[in-house]
């Protein structure tokens, strides 16, 4: 599975409240592509704040927060994984699309092939964290996650191979932001 | 202590959340963040992931606040101009003043160029003064709304209140 099959499918498994921080570098522009919607955070920088952005709106909100994360990314910012595992807000949800490199930059590998991203949420307090490797179990693997009591952590094996790159997102970073804002309702 | 005069004051102005790391400088400030109910205040790990959390708490809603020591604007700066100056999102921020020649040395190289550090990224910034707190707290929050970018108040040690 690709890492933009893997996005499309968590998309498609969602429900319409759901609200999505969607990781900057490809995750965003693939998310964007396989099903644009108002309540999707698409993030162009800050790379390791995904967790982070999701906990904010996780403390703020009522519905579910999906965080759709690179390996890279998380491990930039791993503080934002004690963050979750330590305050254990139960609508946050958290997904990894594991291809073990720098996809975005060039395919540079990343220390997620040594580190077990899995054990490291477990350690820091997620109740329910799993690594899915099987490429056949994918939909199985997310269904679970979704089904678990938050926060749930999944990191997901992709494939490393990027066949159709997805292009840049047609809004402006202050788009994105106020139509997030509209689709949450403005206080 | 007794709560923090300051926090109650950027309360009364608007401010929804908070979420910080702690400073010496602040120890008032944070005292009365701790007496906040846990779901208005997140004690971060680091000070990126605090102002990171604020844009979160922002999309949800919620007028956010980020509370740190000025070194950590260091750690925040990829952030700050990634996420809150290119997106458009407000951010008042609570930032300690160290770094005056009789400060530690840890602190003297980022802290003697905080000015200059903001007025590089054109973040407004204003210093605090004995017995403006109210109007502080309005000029924070005001600010960096009118702006849609962060806007920070720098706190001596003695304007701690």
């Amino acid at each position: 599975m690709t890492r933009a099959e893997g996005v499309a499918l968590a998309l498609s498994l969602l429900a319409d409240d759901d609200i999505v921080v969607a990781a900057d570098g490809a995750i965003a522009r693939e998310a964007y592509r396989a099903h644009d919607r108002a309540r999707t955070f698409y993030m162009l920088g800050s790379m390791g704040q995904v967790a982070s952005i999701a906990l904010g709106l996780a403390m703020t909100r009522r519905e579910r927060i999906v965080a759709l994360d690179g390996d890279g990314n998380l491990l930039m910012g791993l503080g934002g994984l004690a963050l979750v595992g330590g305050l254990k807000p139960p609508n946050l949800y958290h997904l990894v699309f594991d291809n073990g490199c720098y996809a975005t930059t060039g395919g540079q590998p990343a220390l997620s092939q040594q580190v077990d991203l899995a054990a490291a949420a477990a350690g820091a307090g997620y109740p329910w964290a799993r690594r899915c490797s099987s490429a056949g179990g994918a939909r199985e693997g997310m269904k679970a996650w979704l089904s678990a009591s938050g926060p749930a952590f999944l990191d997901l094996a992709v494939e490393t191979a990027d066949p159709a790159p997805a292009p840049r997102i047609p809004m402006t970073p202050e788009q994105m932001a106020e139509r997030v804002r509209d689709a949450l309702g403005r206080t | 202590m007794n709560g923090s005069q300051r926090l109650d004051s950027l309360r009364a102005a608007g401010v929804e959340f908070v979420s910080g790391v702690p400073c010496s400088y602040l120890k008032r400030f944070f005292a009365g963040c701790g007496e906040l109910p846990p779901s208005l205040f997140l004690p971060a790990v680091r000070e990126d992931h605090a102002v990171a959390a604020c844009a979160g708490a922002w999309l949800g809603g919620k007028r956010s606040l980020a509370a740190m020591q000025n070194s950590g604007l260091g750690y925040c700066l990829e952030v700050l101009t990634s996420l809150h100056l290119m997106y458009g999102m407000p951010l008042p921020m609570i930032v300690s003043d160290r770094g005056d020649p009789k400060d530690y040395e840890e602190h003297r190289i980022l802290g003697q160029r905080t000015r200059q550090l903001l007025d590089l990224f054109e973040i407004p910034w204003l210093e605090a003064r004995p017995g403006m707190v109210s109007e502080e707290a309005r000029w924070l929050v005001d600010t960096s709304e009118r702006e849609r970018r962060p806007a920070v108040l720098l706190v001596g040690k003695e304007a701690d209140v």
